[in-house]
């Protein structure tokens, strides 16, 4: 350390620091590394960056995005992550397989069981396990569930980073029914911790059950109801219709997945694509939009809640008895190999790349993020946009830092 | 296990795949060396036999004796995911071909692969840190990498003494290295 | 220590206040019974002599100090509404259904630090609040709350009304400039932005209502509309009317015109450096704005002070003084024969209830009734009472339309504002005045030839 050069902090007298923090400080605060950096670096006559985050209400988490504006007008941005970076892949190398199971869950918290899913069929698969078929449709009903809390989220977050205060405590009071409905199985409102290896922690109770009744006798109407105090709302729909529209070749190119793509045009579904657990036996539609606004993605993740509680009504009525878990021994000892599995979460594809070397302890845990793909997008879907665009823009896209952070 | 896709990618590839394409449960998985990384993309991203336009997911691995980049692909011809393994890569200086040359969302995917791993992507136009500060100077993933020691080599300004708690212990790599033949 | 000292250190906050306030108190009131035994009438001869300047000043002071509660109140009415629609409970604990909420808020913003940030421009700074806020004020002076109950009454007071709102602009520009901050920077440009565009719609709705009063005085546009409330000009201007809602809503900075101070967007707009009772001026400012355009409409289209039917005027004649000694019997009877009159149904009706259960809430109804009562003789026997109770009720119902439309509505986003205020909204405000003017030429050629 640098003990000559030492300046008292202007904050705090007692603490000292190595370089004087001066009031006009150099974005970034060092040369740049690469063209792009460069490129998007050099300022012309007016234009100014601007900060977006990390602490800011519209920003999902702590994103942070440096913003070249003219005046009201985006000329171009540089998203920084790592905000919420929290090692997870190098934790979950020197963690049991059961103990990574727990940290998948803070990744997307909104979505935990989504997280969850693809480590445990990734080990699954290194074990060779199969897995009895009363715990896939408990994981495929809870799994719905949790899809439909994490879109109400969405939605009311979409209303509330343009300004309506309302919807987001109506969509609220149907996530906070669903979180209590998981609370009583998994014994968390959040990041639930349920899924295992070979099956899920606990079966469904009387508990469950009945209030899984009650809610959804009402359930389709307090969607509509929810829905109606946006769709028709002009300052709405004038805010969102042909806002960050991507067409159906460039998304794949930016390696989008789930409702952002389908509402581009590619009926994309790792559901329907490349089918895993139960979801052959169950018959839904997989909504898909050709328009890719903003607009669009809002409508397809209505109809995805439509959809996700059809698929919760078939699995109430197909489902059959028998254990929750297979019987698997203490230690496990998956054989050494590799092991990729993929589900199609909330927000896209969600997957695991799991190496094994023959001991207890996953060698490499690769996790994969939709949202941080998503992320990478803004660049193109801001092109001659305003900042309150930016706001609706992030909005529809629905990323969740704990996921892309890691 | 789709035996037809084995057999299409061992006659287009032939000599590339080092050995045969080895399958199990939905996944089909070829090892290729990393020169030829942007070839054999490019050929299963665009010819219609194969169709992979879907690129799910790019990863460094770092299997204690080499480096590897590992892709998975998805394509609407087969039921099995691809796997692409770019072998090979040595620890020391690692550098593989860049593929945003056919999708652009894997830039950032690289970058991930660098800050965590230090393999440098040739052709990646925007190659920096992205979850580590920019002036972070070790890559966290891989298997040398010891937290407590890096945390004792950072520079701590003012404040932070508490990462200078411990010296950094002087245990030689091969003991502490975790190595996996995969 | 001395023995003051140490018992000034033993007391707690409230206590220092009180043991500082209360023989201040007391010498103030000395001295003041003193000052006005001794200068009495030599005082009272000066202000008779300038009654003008005396009822100005404290038309202004009154004025002053009726913003604050009157902020409080709407403050209160947006937070307990707000949470209602939003199906919560809202303010709860504090005062009876969390009504001294908006109080204890105003406390709060005086009690916390008071700083200025690096870079900033001091000066500037601390005086951008000042005169967001005294626009405000400034703005109040010349509406009339009932007859004879207005502040200065100008001739040109519309006009004048509309030149004070402008500074607003100043304000938030000096607020959004000197703050040093690009989000700040931002906040202001929208906001002079945005007022300056939705100045020229609000003016030109208003021409229509001149037209036809011919005058410009508020006093004289509220007496115009005495009578039934078919009179009022909201029948006769309704597109005046809808297009001066719209435009003061952007002026007001509401929802969903709020993209000043978007709190999703821009944190707190020009806002966002100020803490402390600089903020508590521009957060007071913005609801005082909401009272002044929302008692604006209720002057300009919907009567003013008028209530909405004639009353016959009746009259109360009550002489207390000749009850004698029966005054205060009654003043010691009435309050306990009405509590137990009022308590015996409950007392019949609710046997487990104890006993001064019934009591209290006879005491209570009697109250209520007591102020009923008075409220009803003032009510008939001024006018300006009467003409007050019907302005603060329109008026209140427009501040909840406007706390109404926060709940419900989203937010446009700047271009779309500007395109709405200077393609759709200028455009109408010319339309009607053509439509009016032409109206009053047919209808005066016509009146004239047959």
């Amino acid at each position: 350390m640098k003990t000559d050069t030492r300046h008292a902090s202007a904050d705090d007298p007692r603490v000292f620091l190595d370089e004087q923090v001066g009031i006009f400080e150099q974005i970034p605060p060092y040369p740049p590394q690469t063209e792009r950096e460069a490129e998007f670096y050099t300022l012309r006559d007016g234009e100014m960056f601007i900060n977006i985050g990390p602490h800011h209400p519209s920003t999902h988490g702590v994103l942070r995005v440096i913003m070249k504006i003219d005046g009201e007008n985006v000329v171009d941005l540089d998203p920084v992550l790592g905000y919420l970076h929290r090692g997870v892949e190098k934790l979950c190398e020197n963690a049991d397989f059961h103990h990574t199971i727990a940290y998948m869950d803070p990744l997307e918290y909104v979505a935990s069981l989504f997280c969850e899913w693809p480590a445990v069929m990734a080990y699954e698969k290194l074990l060779d396990v199969e897995v009895p078929r009363r715990a896939e449709y408990v994981r495929v009903l809870t799994g719905e569930l949790n899809r439909i809390s994490s879109h109400a989220l969405a939605m009311g977050f979409h209303a509330l980073d343009l300004g309506g205060l309302t919807p987001i405590l109506y969509s609220f009071i149907e996530r906070d029914e669903i979180v209590e409905l998981l609370a009583s199985i998994t014994g968390q409102r959040m990041l639930f911790n349920y899924y295992r290896i070979g099956g899920v922690n606990g079966d469904l109770n009387h508990d469950f059950m009945s209030r899984l009744g009650t809610w959804m006798s009402r359930a389709a109407t307090h969607i509509e109801a929810n829905t109606g105090l946006l769709n028709e709302n002009e300052i709405f729909v004038r805010r969102n219709r042909g806002l960050g529209a991507m067409d159906s070749q460039t998304a794949l190119r930016m390696c989008w997945t789930g409702p952002n793509l389908r509402a581009t045009g590619v009926p994309f579904d790792i559901r329907r694509a490349h089918p895993y657990s139960v979801y052959p036996e169950l018959d839904f539609d997989v909504p898909t939009r050709s328009e890719g606004d903003a607009l669009a993605r809002y409508l397809i993740r209505i109809d995805e809640i439509k959809q996700s509680l059809r698929i919760i009504d078939q699995c109430l009525h197909e489902m059959p008895d028998g254990p929750i878990t297979a019987k698997l021994p203490r230690l496990l000892r998956p054989r050494p190999g590799r092991a990729f599995a993929s589900v199609e979460g909330p927000r896209g594809e969600y997957a695991i790349y799991a190496v094994s070397d023959g001991t207890d302890q996953p060698f490499r845990f690769r996790i994969h993020d939709p949202s941080f793909l998503h992320l990478q997008s803004f660049n193109l879907l801001m092109e001659g946009r305003l900042i309150a665009d930016w706001m609706a823009i992030n909005a529809s896209l629905d990323p969740i830092m704990g996921g892309v952070d890691k | 296990m789709d035996r037809a896709l084995a057999r299409r990618l061992e006659a287009r590839f032939g000599t590339m795949l080092a050995g045969r394409a080895r399958q199990r449960h939905d996944e089909t998985e070829i090892r290729i060396a990393a020169s030829d990384v942007p070839e054999v993309l490019r050929a299963l991203h665009d010819e219609p036999e194969f169709g992979f336009e879907l690129l799910a997911d790019l990863a460094g691995v770092d299997t204690g004796e080499v480096m590897q980049v590992v892709y998975h692909l998805w394509s609407a011809t087969s039921p099995d995911w691809l796997r692409v393994i770019a072998d090979g890569l040595p620890r020391e200086a690692p550098r593989a071909p860049s593929v945003t040359f056919l999708w652009k969302g894997a830039e950032w995917l690289e970058r991930e692969a660098f800050d965590m791993f230090g393999i440098t992507f040739e052709g990646n136009r925007d190659l920096r840190r992205i979850f580590m500060p920019p002036d972070y100077t070790s890559f966290p993933l891989r298997k040398d990498f010891y937290l407590a020691d890096d945390a004792a080599r950072s520079p701590g300004a003012g404040v932070r003494h508490m990462e200078r708690t411990h010296e950094p212990t002087n245990t030689p790599d091969d003991e502490r290295l975790r190595r996996v033949r995969a | 220590m001395t023995v003051v000292a140490r018992t000034w250190n033993r007391l707690t906050l409230p206590g220092k206040v009180v043991f500082t306030v209360v023989p201040l108190l007391v010498v103030l009131a000395v001295a003041l019974v003193v000052a006005l035994a001794l200068f009495g009438e030599a005082v009272l001869e000066i202000l008779g002599a300038n009654l003008p300047i005396v009822r100005f000043a404290v038309a202004a002071t009154a004025i002053l100090l009726m913003t604050i509660p009157t902020a409080f109140l709407i403050i209160y009415m947006e937070m307990k509404g707000i949470a209602l629609m939003n199906l919560r409970i809202g303010p709860d604990r504090v005062g009876p259904f969390g009504s001294l909420l908006s109080v204890v808020h105003g406390l709060k913003v005086l009690m916390k630090e008071d700083f200025t940030p690096t870079g900033a421009d001091p000066t500037v700074f601390t005086l951008a609040p000042v005169v967001v806020y005294l626009s405000a004020v400034m703005a109040l002076l010349v509406i009339p709350f009932g007859p004879g109950l207005f502040g200065v009454d100008m001739n040109i007071a519309l006009l004048y009304f509309f030149a004070v709102g402008g500074l607003t602009v100043v304000g938030l520009l000096m607020g959004g400039w000197a703050s040093f901050n690009k989000y700040s920077l931002l906040g202001g440009l929208r906001s002079a932005a945005q007022i300056i565009s939705y100045e020229i719609p609000l003016t030109l709705s208003v021409v229509g209502v001149l037209i036809l009063a011919g005058t410009m005085s508020l006093n004289q546009l509220v007496q115009n509309q005495a009578g039934w409330f078919t009179d009022w000009y909201i029948w006769q201007q309704p597109l005046g009317a809808l297009i001066f809602f719209i435009a003061a809503t952007a002026e007001a900075n509401r929802t969903p015109f709020d993209l000043t101070e978007a709190d999703s967007e821009i944190v707190a707009g020009f806002a966002t450096e100020y803490s402390g009772m600089r903020f508590g001026f521009f957060f007071f400012a913005e609801y005082v704005n909401v009272f002044i355009v929302s008692a604006l409409m209720v002057t300009l289209f919907f009567g003013g002070w008028n209530a909405p039917f004639p009353f016959p005027a009746t009259s109360l004649e009550l002489d207390p003084a000749s009850l004698g000694i029966g005054l205060l019997l009654l003043i010691a009877i009435v309050p306990v024969v009405a509590t137990l009159v009022f308590a015996a149904p409950f007392w019949l009706l609710r046997p487990a209830w104890p006993a001064w259960y019934g009591l209290v809430i006879g005491f209570v109804l009697f109250n209520l009734v007591a102020v009923a009562a008075v409220v009803g003789w003032a009510y008939v026997s001024f006018d300006w009472v009467a003409g007050l109770v019907w302005f603060l009720v329109k008026t209140y119902f427009f501040v909840f339309v406007f706390v109404w439309m926060r709940g419900t509505l989203p937010r446009v986003r700047i271009d779309q504002l500007m395109n709405f205020a200077w393609k759709w909204l200028m455009e109408l405000a010319f339309i009607n005045i053509f439509i009016t003017a032409g109206a009053i030429l047919v209808i005066d050629a016509l009146s004239s030839g047959s």
